[in-house]
């Protein structure tokens, strides 16, 4: 680790407090009789519409502008301009609220229940991006998202993840989006804004447990590119699949490639693919042979995953916290535990009897039943899809960006010298004319 | 020439990049200061506020005892301003030094990334390798890292799997919500015991004691609040209530050793806007005893306030149930019937309409049923009882005496046969309940009627006898009153005639009980008079406790509980 590296280390680690200490507890009223007048309790008032009209048209207008920047002008200075002008909005000044990532809940709450309404910005948020990425990739990624934004902003000192090993720590991403939709659908709970890493950074306050893990990813940041992004974006994961549809991409040459291999260790998130060598001798019936067995395992790792989901049903179903308040409640009455909760004194104020909660929490397990079974036969169908997918031999002639995890970004652009002659060309044009 | 350049152009590098770097490095110092601060600071937060707040707290338990102490009341003030200047400062500080130390992170990126991007190596492509078997050997590690994710994720849900999870079956299993009828019988779940007769269940109860000097005593425990409701006996606890105009609350102690176990807080609501609270000070804040139906405790207090607890002190529920327009202040006793908890609350002259029955869920507050009463305000307790074949809720209340079916409040029958202020309760022995209108008369009315049984089923009515506060008891044979002047009449039960009176020349607030062929009377000084049951007054024992009592004895297996006007006693033998 170079100094460098050694004193940003430091300087990140303690951040956390800083942060923490701003979101110290208000204290309670004074208790003496001054003849003092409390004044009255005072709610703010919900967010004008018009600012979200503003939100919905700034991502536009920040889709529209990183497209122009990634596939036509081309130039990491200008994207990375973007992006920063991105984090300031998106994160800071809006608080990282409202973001794609999050508006999965949103929409998905709004398939599973009827009575939910969902914001425009909500819907703007989740259906934008993923419309650019359809038809030009993950440019929402490389400019405009404010989470992938402030760990681009920390990356120092990339150092190479073997890509084998990213296939494999992939599945969290897979493993917490499906989590979010379950939750989302049936718990009861946003878990992906609860658990926002960067939610502290961007508010200047936040609960420790978050900013501990805010502060890991942006420690583990310096040296891998965008950990949050590669490894657990559950709206990345959406991405990734949406890209490879894409029609146009960024390309690391303007025009042809001519094979030079600069551009090998250019990009830091692992996303630039090399052209596929020759077939060993004898490897391509080990191939077929392998991919019949992943193709029979498939429904086995669907059945398992989603037996195991379905066997987890009461332990998943804790997310929710009527079952958790059942629970506790239960727990008091049966002398189990000491003392009692806020959850279990609110309870006790509504009126509703201990029998009434204890059935609901157990009609909710009986949703998660099926909703486990889902998220675990999910889960089995990634596992499974990826075994099939890397069993599958893909042929390519040159070096290019990765149709899904390429996050647009414009690093590889500079290293390749057909960009370079193309960039010295409209200098010479321009100065030409 | 072109050499030259060269040499100026890495010299000017050199220079950009020493000033980067040491940008970056005055970033990293003002970092590292304003992290120190910040640290510090919170530090500062975390351990000297706690600490001024714990003392705070004690100072402010201090000024309850002692009201008057001005300095105290100062020193709580200075101290109060210090905690709020301390922690507005602290917050302001931390605001503005973690702006300032963004600031310096920022710097120290931004040089920082500069300075790298001067130093960057220009890519070297090496001599590559046979790419056909890298691939090859890159997939097959990367199906092992699906794999491995397999097992980590099939390994966290056995973890998770592992965890435990409440059945909420076992609910079922943990028996009924509420003791039975049996269990009720040996216990004194309620003002005067099971039924509100006044009986003991046992007879082993002390004769002799004396509260001045300890003899006889078991234990003594101060109660915190006044009150002068009685102690009500489940088992091993004991449980009673307590209020002052600021406060009211639940007590439970130890029945065999007098600590005290937990203390419950009873909240209250404000009052409406022009009304005013007024109470008499015979009523008290607390004269209302509590019940239990063996798996719960309630209370119920002057200000309409009605409330649960579990045998563990946690609150279950609360209720208001509205200020009662009461004359003397609202003083009922709480029933119980299964898991339902019953109000008399009578309230008004009784032409407003205002009275009414109401029976709660025990478990959840919730009105189970609830029923209007054609009576003026009384300070009666309703009696569960089994009579005529049939579990009977009686209440009396100016002008009736009433039956109801405790499960739904349905009426049975009622019997237009009392008036006055009521506040003796009723008692029901030898299949007659018996009635009492203050100053006036005891009626007798059969149990068995359907209706209005006003003209067919008042057995009879004795007009010498209308005590104005204690309550009748009588061991099926005999019933006896006592008037709050101290004069005790036996009448005969079956026909209502007077057998003797006697004088025992004390006040009484106390009402009488029955133990075995024993009567015990408290009067108000703390002396038990224990007398044999009979035709003729035979007093057998005097003690003393030595503190002035209202409330009626408690009595247990063994043991008699007593409530002074400050304290708790408990008399027996040690086991």
């Amino acid at each position: 680790m170079t100094r460098w590296a050694r004193i940003l280390v430091l300087a990140m680690t303690l951040l956390v407090p800083s942060v923490d200490a701003l979101g110290e507890l208000r204290f309670p009223p004074p208790e003496f009789e001054t003849g003092y007048q409390f004044p009255q309790t005072t709610v703010p008032g919900p967010k004008a519409v018009f600012h979200e009209y503003i939100d919905s048209a700034v991502l536009l207008a920040a889709l529209l502008l990183a497209t122009y920047l990634i596939l036509k002008r081309r130039s990491r200075r200008a994207i990375f301009g973007l992006m920063i002008l991105s984090l300031l909005y998106f994160g800071f000044w809006r608080d990282g609220c409202i973001c794609p990532i999050g508006a999965i809940q949103n929409v998905t709450l709004t398939i599973a229940d009827n009575s939910y309404a969902i914001p425009i910005t909500a819907g703007v948020f989740f259906i934008l991006p993923l419309l650019f990425t359809l038809f030009v990739g993950r440019t929402f990624c490389g400019a405009v998202c404010p989470l992938g934004a402030i760990q681009d902003a920390v990356l120092l000192r990339p150092v190479a993840v073997p890509p084998w090993l990213e296939s494999g720590l992939r599945l969290m991403a897979y493993t917490y989006l499906g989590a979010a939709v379950l939750f989302a659908a049936i718990g009861n709970s946003f878990v992906i804004c609860r658990y926002d890493p960067f939610i502290g950074f961007f508010r200047l306050t936040g609960n420790w447990n978050i900013l501990i893990i805010g502060t890991s990813l942006l420690l583990i940041g310096l040296f891998i590119g965008r950990p949050y992004c590669r490894f657990l974006c559950p709206y990345g994961i959406l991405l990734r699949h949406t890209s490879r549809l894409s029609k146009w991409r960024v390309t690391i040459t303007p025009n042809e490639c001519v094979k030079c291999r600069l551009c090998e260790g250019a990009c830091p998130f692992g996303a630039i693919r090399e052209p596929t060598g020759d077939w060993p001798r004898g490897e391509y019936k080990i191939a077929k042979r392998r991919l019949a067995l992943f193709l029979l395992l498939l429904p086995i790792l669907v059945a398992g995953g989603g037996w195991g989901g379905y066997a987890l049903k009461e332990r998943l179903a804790r997310v929710h916290p009527r079952v958790r308040t059942a629970e506790r409640v239960f727990l008091e009455e049966t002398g189990q535990v000491e003392g009692t909760t806020n959850a279990s004194d609110a309870f006790r104020t509504t009126g509703r009897t201990t029998e009434e909660l204890y059935q609901e929490a157990t009609a909710i397990r009986g949703r998660f039943a099926v909703g486990g079974a889902l998220l675990g036969g999910f889960l089995g169908l990634v596992a499974g899809g990826k075994l099939v997918a890397l069993s599958v031999r893909r042929r390519r002639t040159d070096y290019e960006a990765d149709r899904a995890g390429c996050f647009a970004c414009g690093r590889c652009y500079q290293y390749c010298p057909k960009e370079r002659e193309r960039r010295k060309k409209s200098t010479v044009g321009v100065t030409g004319s | 020439m072109a050499q030259a350049t060269g040499q100026t152009r890495s010299r000017d590098n050199d220079v950009r990049y020493q000033t980067l770097r040491n940008t970056a490095l005055v970033g990293a110092v003002f970092s590292a200061i304003f992290t120190v601060l910040l640290v510090m600071n919170l530090v500062g937060s975390a351990v000297l506020g706690p600490r001024r707040e714990t003392r705070l707290a004690a100072m402010k338990l201090q000024i309850q005892k002692e009201p008057r102490n001005q300095q105290l009341l100062s020193d709580i003030r200075r101290l109060d301003l210090k905690i709020r200047r301390d922690r507005i400062w602290r917050l302001d500080f931390a605001n503005k030094a973690t702006f300032m130390l963004l600031g310096s992170v920022v710097v120290l990126l931004v040089a920082g990334r500069i300075a790298g991007n001067l130093k960057k190596d220009l890519p070297r492509p090496q001599q590559q390798p046979d790419i056909g078997e890298m691939q090859i050997e890159e997939a097959k590690r990367a199906r092992w890292a699906v794999a491995g994710g397999v097992v980590v994720l099939v390994a966290a849900g056995l973890l998770v799997g592992m965890s435990g999870w409440v059945r909420f079956v076992q609910a079922q299993d943990a028996g009924p919500a509420f003791a039975s009828a049996e269990e009720m019988r040996q216990q004194w779940p309620r003002f005067r015991g099971p039924g509100g007769a006044g009986v003991s269940a046992y007879t082993n109860i002390p004769m002799r004691w004396n509260g001045k000097t300890g003899e006889g005593i078991l234990w003594e425990s101060r109660v915190p609040l006044p009150g002068r409701n009685s102690p009500v006996v489940w088992k091993d606890r004991v449980f009673l209530s307590g209020a002052d105009p600021n406060g009211r609350q639940v007590y439970c102690l130890d029945a065999a050793k007098g600590q005290l176990l937990w203390t419950g807080s009873v909240p209250t609501v404000p009052l409406p806007q022009g009304k005013e609270f007024k109470l008499m000070e015979d009523t008290g804040y607390a004269p209302s005893t509590m019940a239990t139906d063996g798996r719960r405790v309630y209370a119920i207090f002057p200000t309409g306030d009605v409330t649960a607890f579990d045998f563990q002190g946690r609150r279950l529920w609360h209720k208001n149930l509205g200020l009662p327009d009461n004359s003397y202040g609202y003083a009922s006793s709480l029933e119980t019937y299964q898991k339902l908890v019953l109000i008399q609350f009578d309230q008004g002259d009784g032409k407003e309409g205002k009275s009414r029955f109401i029976a709660l869920d025990g478990t959840s507050g919730q009105i189970a049923w609830e029923t209007k009463r054609d009576t003026a305000n009384s300070w009666t307790s309703p009696i569960v009882v089994d009579v005529a074949e049939q579990p009977q809720l009686i209440t009396v209340a100016k002008p009736l005496v009433v039956s109801y079916n405790p499960a739904n409040g349905a009426e049975l029958w009622r019997a237009k046969c009392v008036g006055g202020d009521v506040a003796p309760s009723p008692i029901c022995a030898g299949g007659f309940v018996f009635a009492i209108e203050p100053y006036s008369q005891l009626v007798a009315v059969r149990a068995d009627g359907k209706g209005d049984v006003t003209k067919t089923h008042v057995a009879w009515h004795m007009e010498d006898s209308g005590p104005d506060i204690c309550s009748p008891v009588s061991d099926g044979k005999y019933v006896y009153t006592l008037e709050s002047g101290g004069l005790l009449l036996c009448i005969n039960v079956a026909d209502g005639k007077k057998l003797y009176e006697m004088d025992v020349k004390e006040e009484a607030r106390a009402s009488p009980s029955i133990v075995g062929d024993k009567l015990y009377l408290l009067d108000m000084k703390g002396v038990m008079h224990i007398a044999q049951i009979g035709p003729e007054y035979k007093e057998v024992a005097r003690c003393e406790l030595g503190e002035e009592c209202f409330a009626s004895p408690a009595f247990a297996d063994g043991r008699i509980y007593l409530r002074g006007v400050d304290k708790l006693y408990c008399i027996g033998k040690a086991p």
